[in-house]
């Protein structure tokens, strides 16, 4: 088990109350920002004392509060890499590398010279820590804390400070680190791309509290919470009154406009009471016309209002009665059906590519 | 262009205030710690205990130094049982006196200093294996240095112009006490000692003039610090 936490701690006006255990080798801990994804960081690393923790790392109890052992962050083995590199401004680069106890006969031994050639590190040594670039800052620190021989990385938010390119760059790095040189890391993030390229378990944040936990495309693909899914750029999310089920056809039928019902998965919840639900723009199909003998069973009439390039693809905004559903096509696709604003568009979608959402009241 | 005893004077009181500030650099420096990183509800109250010979008339700090010092007090006793005189009217008395009316310059530009060193970064320190102390003499001490500087030449430059306190506890003994200030004030008293006068003041107008300029780069040299 790579870790094991149960953290509880006020903060002004703040409260965190986790519990999670994950064998990694890489956690990512996910969140917006003010969701404690920070206060939790700060607390593994022993930057914070929490009011109630009990944190093992590798088997190692790090911290047992109230009444028990909270061991300062030099004996925690764990190496810390802030977003800004946060590299000693008045040593070289070298002696950042070298800074850890043990990091200097590291850097001269076989695991050093590994590390040196994956971070590309061997012609920036004699530089001053003031004359790198942002990418070279954040390899040095990478570096820096490798060298430590720490249990674990704890990386915040990695590539957050970074332009997209580098960002790219970087993230291929901490693949490379996890294949090649086996580290193990707990990283902080908000970007799901990160999370999805890096992450093989994760714990969604939101409000101090975990609201998701499972391997990320899991998490990703079946958000199980309305703050998850906003969190993670679900594009369609709706709150509808369910109308009835039909639990032999496996479908609970919401109201999305009056005369048009949505199939959804088989829900518990009573017929007048609302939903929330939610789905992906990459998941709706357009129609000119309603389609006959398809087994999806949702086809959606209504009008499109707008069409936004986007990158290489077209976001199509359809309204449906007083709802609007965002659909993804090509552009070629978009021509091809002479969309347009004002122009009849039919939605078609899978009951199966809505998701049911726990909002703030459901678990 | 000095005459032996102008040299004198000039060179007791360089030798005053550099021991003043030698002496206050320990202190000073962990008290600028305490005062950047303590979170307390009695660190206002430190803080400006330690401000007080700032604004307190320098004549004050010297009664109230003789209060504490003087030979019917329990620390005046121990200095006698230690070097077999009393603290009034020696150099010792006049270190002392500089160094408490300096000491506020060095604390403040130590305690800003440190304050400017990103907390960050001795966490991260920390999380690479080195304790409290290592991190504080690796880290911390290093980047405020140049604050540090600027404050003890500030201070240095403070303790060269001390009168007020000096004059009480120290008193006006020719090659022992008689400082700068306290010869200006003397010569001013005797007839056709304006030529004199002129020689100090112009020598010490020298000195503190230097001592800002140094005070004023090396503050510079750590605000650069900071943004690296």
């Amino acid at each position: 088990m790579l870790l094991e936490a149960r953290i509880r701690h006020r903060f002004r006006g703040f409260a965190l109350d986790v519990e999670l255990a994950s064998d990694g080798p890489v956690l990512g801990v996910f969140g917006a920002s003010g969701s404690g994804k920070t206060t939790l960081l700060m607390a593994l690393a022993g930057g914070l004392r929490p009011d109630e923790g009990h944190i093992v790392v590798s088997g190692h109890a790090l911290c047992r509060r109230p009444g028990g052992v909270c061991l300062p962050p030099e004996r925690r083995r764990l190496a810390v890499v802030m977003q800004d590199a946060l590299l000693f401004p008045n040593r070289s680069v070298r002696g950042n590398l070298a800074y850890a106890p043990g990091a200097s006969a590291r850097l001269e031994g076989p695991e050093g010279r590994r590390i040196l050639e994956v971070l590309r590190l061997a012609p920036l040594l004699e530089r001053g820590a003031g004359h790198l670039s942002g990418g070279e800052r954040q390899r040095v620190a990478l570096g820096r804390a490798l060298l430590a021989a720490p249990e674990l990385l704890l990386l915040d938010e990695p590539t957050s400070a970074l332009d997209a390119e580098l960002a790219r760059d970087v993230l291929a790095l901490l693949l490379q680190l996890k294949r090649e040189l086996a580290v193990r890391m707990v990283f902080v993030t908000h970007r799901t791309a990160e999370l999805l390229a890096l992450a093989d378990d994760c714990v969604v944040l939101e409000g101090g509290r975990i609201a998701a936990q499972g391997p990320p495309l899991e998490v990703v693909q079946r958000p199980r919470a309305l703050g998850v899914a906003s969190l993670l750029g679900v594009d369609n999310l709706l709150r509808l009154r369910v109308l009835g089920h039909d639990e032999e056809g496996g479908v609970s039928l919401l109201e999305l406009a009056p005369g048009t019902a949505l199939a959804a998965p088989l829900c518990h919840a009573e017929p007048g009471d609302r939903v929330a639900i939610g789905f992906y723009a990459d998941e709706v199909l357009l129609c000119r016309e309603r389609p006959a003998g398809l087994s999806a069973r949702n086809a959606l009439a209504g009008v499109v209002t707008r069409l936004t390039p986007i990158g290489y693809e077209v976001l199509v905004e359809l309204g449906v009665g007083k709802e609007t559903l965002r659909a993804r096509l090509t552009p070629a696709a978009a021509r091809e059906l002479r969309l347009e604003p004002g122009s009849p568009a039919v939605a078609v979608l899978k009951t199966a590519s809505v998701h049911l959402l726990g909002g703030p009241n459901e678990g | 262009m000095l005459n032996d005893a102008e040299r004198e004077v000039v060179l007791l009181s360089l030798r005053v205030a550099g021991l003043a500030v030698a002496a206050s650099l320990l202190p000073g420096v962990l008290l600028g710690w305490v005062l950047a990183r303590w979170q307390h509800p009695l660190r206002p109250l430190l803080h400006g205990v330690l401000m007080l010979p700032l604004v307190l008339p320098p004549v004050v700090t010297g009664y109230l130094l003789l209060w504490l010092l003087g030979r019917s007090r329990p620390l005046g006793r121990a200095w006698h049982e230690l070097s077999g005189g009393h603290i009034a009217y020696t150099t010792a008395a006049c270190v002392i006196a500089a160094a408490v009316v300096g000491f506020p310059l060095l604390v403040e530009a130590i305690r800003l200093a440190m304050l400017g060193v990103d907390r960050r970064l001795e966490l991260v320190s920390r999380s690479l294996g080195r304790g409290r102390l290592a991190t504080f003499l690796r880290v911390t001490l290093p980047l405020a240095l140049p604050g540090l500087l600027a404050g003890a030449v500030l201070s240095f430059a403070r303790a060269l112009g001390e009168f007020g306190a000096t004059i009480v506890l120290a008193g006006n003994v020719e090659g022992e006490t008689r400082t700068i200030p306290i010869a200006v004030y003397t010569l001013l008293n005797v007839r056709g000692g304006e030529a004199a006068v002129l020689r100090l003041t112009l020598v010490s107008v020298a000195l503190a003039l230097a001592a800002l300029l140094g005070s004023f780069w090396l503050s510079a040299r750590q605000r650069l610090r900071e943004v690296a």
